[in-house]
């Protein structure tokens, strides 16, 4: 039988597992025996080199991190080097390895940072695949035994799905609606749909449109959302302790050196090298851009010119690794004297403003000290350092808000696929060359 | 006699001293009165006199009886402190559908009409009805703003949704997004289109793609779709009608299986995004809007904001029209 911890760590046995063998934080990165014996007793791996093997809770800490960051990065990814992740065997040890983990995070990166994404996505990526290598029975049967215990009640209402919704680790759209219940059990399935399902058998219907696959969804992602509970808990009973463990403290620098080589893979699917500040190049913008560029021709002239256009503009010239550095910055920092801000960025703001009909400022002068205003530079006539960190420098709009606010610009083009910041596609067309 | 004339001062006089009661007010509203913010224009230049509160429908019936504003709002959000907009304790979820602003409609009039105002009652009606057979939403309202419809949604349980909650409850009522046509099953792939599933949000999404495309004309200009496409589409869309959509693709795309469905993707995709404007999404995911009060006068059209009771009987040229448009002499 599949150990429950071994799908959802959080759960009561994972918890008592700790409870029992997770105490001793000075001997982690101590060699254990049963760790490696667990390791070599499972045959479904490819062991060429003994760096593969994890020799000690630390050191499992660290392959499951290295997992995650060389499955998603690595072109060479060999699965076998890491197969012994995904088999009941380390369940135990695994589960420690877990719990370091989040706390290390929880303790020196705290809940809404890069590490603690990275962790709540490893987590669930590991439970996919964990389920893939089940067989059929098994991996329906856990499943279920696990979604019993996380939904309290009989139906879930998708009201109550809305962190999950929030975070966008579901989408309404995956889930099958009927008078505000998630249908999930298959006779409730046949129930509802039995009659209306025509062209197909239902049976088979319910088989490949829900079958396992929201429920596994929705059991993964709950446990992502608990994974990051965890995580900001750890970080605010750490808040509260004069000096966080040291020891902990060591493993989250280990795990963000590791997660390093994958952390430019953050900021709306924009992969690859960092973009540097450079001279506009019109080719490479977005189709919504450039329709931006040619004016507005009907209402909201203002939103497309000071909101979305001017935080495009000045970021793509003076900032366009926003999103994949750390790091907030202003203008000047990157423009001292704003000479660039002054010829080259305003220039073309204005000019977009003016294509508009009626054009922008004829009617709406005062648009002017927005523009500066979304520039971090206060409600001012004029461009002035003095006034700088009055407003915040707002960061591009993302794709999902343009489609919100500005439907008639969002006419994606290839490049748009996976694309979630119109600034990503910006910096993957700069670096094409 | 005239509709949609701009009312004169003299008008919103006589209507807010003479037709207008407090008690028009609709009770979703009035039962909570004290933690709205109220805003009004005055002059018709947009609402700039906001952060208004009242303790009692007589402090709302005194202000609109003396100042006859040209519009009055009042807010989604109910606050602690509504005179500062502090305390934000929930907001009503709203569709806000502007019959001006459809992006298919079979009138061609400059503003609105009679026949675009029931394309925005059609909508409104689809997606009241999508809210409650799939979201389970219940306590949902319905005003006519004038020139459209507000949807608002009082249900506890999406109140304190946060704005991108509501932005995909948006995308699932209006058919936003072409729904995903691969799924896996048992290590096999099948491809299944939205259409051939009749429920869930698949379900939801062909009957959005149903509804404009039946809506189309020959005039109608979609980014997109070129006039060839058009003409195919309105050729054969009686398939549609009849819910035919396999016979239907297969006359946008003889071919397909070979050479694969171009010309449907190209127009559902087209469609999909046109979709989204069918409502005001800002109004949407707006925590602290404010939108017309019902029972309040709509200046710019000289029609009245009303509180729709039965959207089928409902009948704006009979409901909402002030006395002293009936009366106007020119």
């Amino acid at each position: 039988m599949i150990p429950m911890s071994f799908i959802n760590p959080l759960s009561d046995e994972g918890k008592q597992i700790v409870r029992e063998d997770g105490g001793d934080l000075d001997r982690i990165f101590d060699e254990n025996d049963d760790i490696i014996d667990a390791v070599n007793s499972i045959t479904a791996q490819e062991i060429s080199d003994d760096a593969y093997i994890p020799k000690s809770y630390v050191d499992l800490v660290i392959k499951r991190v290295e997992w995650y960051v060389d499955k998603k990065s690595d072109p060479k990814y060999n699965h076998k080097k890491y197969a012994f992740l995904f088999y009941p065997e380390i369940a135990k040890f695994d589960v420690i390895a877990f719990y370091i983990l989040c706390q290390a995070i929880g303790i020196k990166y705290g809940p809404n940072s890069r590490e603690s994404r990275a962790v709540s996505e490893l987590q669930g990526q590991i439970i996919e695949n964990r389920l893939e290598e089940l067989y059929e029975r098994d991996r329906l049967e856990i499943v279920d035994k696990i979604m019993n215990i996380l939904i309290v009640q009989d139906r879930i209402k998708w009201t109550s799905l809305a962190d999950l919704l929030s975070s966008k680790k579901i989408n309404l759209q995956d889930l099958v609606l009927k008078d505000g219940n998630v249908i999930l059990d298959r006779e409730d399935f046949m129930e509802y749909f039995k009659d209306v399902v025509k062209l197909q058998q239902p049976e088979r219907m319910y088989n490949v449109f829900i079958g396992n696959r929201i429920k596994e969804l929705i059991m993964i992602k709950m446990i992502m959302q608990n994974t990051e509970n965890y995580i900001k808990n750890v970080h605010e009973i750490a808040g509260r302790e004069v000096e966080p463990n040291a020891t902990l403290l060591k493993i989250a620098e280990e795990v963000a050196d590791a997660l390093s080589k994958e952390i430019r893979y953050y900021g709306g699917g924009d992969s690859g090298g960092e973009v540097k500040a450079s001279p506009l190049n019109i080719e490479k913008f977005p189709p919504c851009i450039r329709k931006s560029l040619d004016g507005i021709k009907s209402g909201g002239r203002n939103e497309v010119i000071v909101l979305f256009l001017t935080p495009f503009l000045s970021y793509a010239r003076l900032y366009p690794s926003v999103f994949s550095r750390n790091t907030t910055l202003k203008v000047s920092d990157v423009d001292a004297d704003l000479k660039i801000t002054q010829n080259e960025i305003l220039p073309m703001i204005y000019d977009a403003a003016d294509r508009c009909s009626p054009p922008l400022f004829d009617d709406q002068p005062q648009e002017k000290i927005n523009i500066n205003a979304k520039l971090g530079f206060g409600m001012n006539d004029n461009l002035n350092l003095q006034h700088e960190g009055e407003t915040t420098w707002y960061t591009p709009m993302s794709c999902e808000k343009v489609k919100l606010n500005m439907p008639n610009l969002c006419r994606p083009d290839k490049t748009c696929k996976g694309i979630t910041n119109p600034l990503s596609y910006y910096n993957r067309k700069m670096r094409e060359k | 006699m005239e509709f949609f004339k701009q009312a004169t001062p003299e008008e919103r006089k006589i209507y807010y001293r003479e037709e207008w009661d407090v008690n028009q007010v609709p009770n979703f509203i009035l039962g909570q009165l004290e933690n709205r913010e109220f805003g009004f224009d005055h002059f018709g230049r947009g609402p700039n006199d906001r952060y208004k509160t009242f303790n009692s429908p007589e402090y709302l019936k005194r202000f609109m009886r003396s100042k006859t504003p040209f519009a009055a709002y009042c807010s989604v959000a109910f606050y602690e402190k509504p005179r500062k907009r502090e305390g934000w304790m929930h907001a009503e979820l709203v569709f806000d559908v502007d019959a001006k602003d459809i992006p298919i409609r079979t009138c061609n009039c400059d503003n609105v009409c009679e026949i675009c105002l029931n394309e925005a009652k059609e909508i409104v009606g689809n997606i009241i009805d999508t809210l409650k057979s799939d979201l389970g939403l219940k306590n949902i309202h319905l005003s006519y703003s004038g020139r459209g419809y507000h949807i608002r949604v009082l249900d506890e349980s999406v109140m304190e949704m946060d704005s991108d909650v509501r932005s995909q409850v948006l995308k699932y009522v209006v058919g936003a997004d072409v729904p995903n046509d691969k799924y896996e099953n048992r290590g096999q792939i099948y491809t299944l289109r939205p259409y051939s599933i009749p429920f869930g949000y698949p379900k939801v999404f062909t009957d959005r793609i149903k509804y404009s495309i039946l809506h189309l004309t020959k005039d109608s200009k979609i980014e997109g779709i070129s006039k060839n496409l058009l003409n195919k589409t309105l050729e054969n869309r009686k398939f549609i009608e009849e819910n035919q959509w396999g016979d239907f693709l297969n006359k946008l795309d003889p071919n397909h299986p070979k050479t694969g469905a171009r010309n449907y993707n190209k127009l559902i995709n087209s469609i999909a995004s046109l979709n989204m404007s069918l409502v005001d999404g800002k109004v949407s995911i707006d925590l602290k809007r404010i939108l017309r009060l019902p029972s309040s006068l709509h200046s710019k059209v000289s029609m009245r904001c009303t509180e729709v009771k039965n959207i089928d009987t409902f009948d704006p040229f009979k409901d909402a029209v002030p006395k002293f448009v009936w009366e106007r002499k020119d």
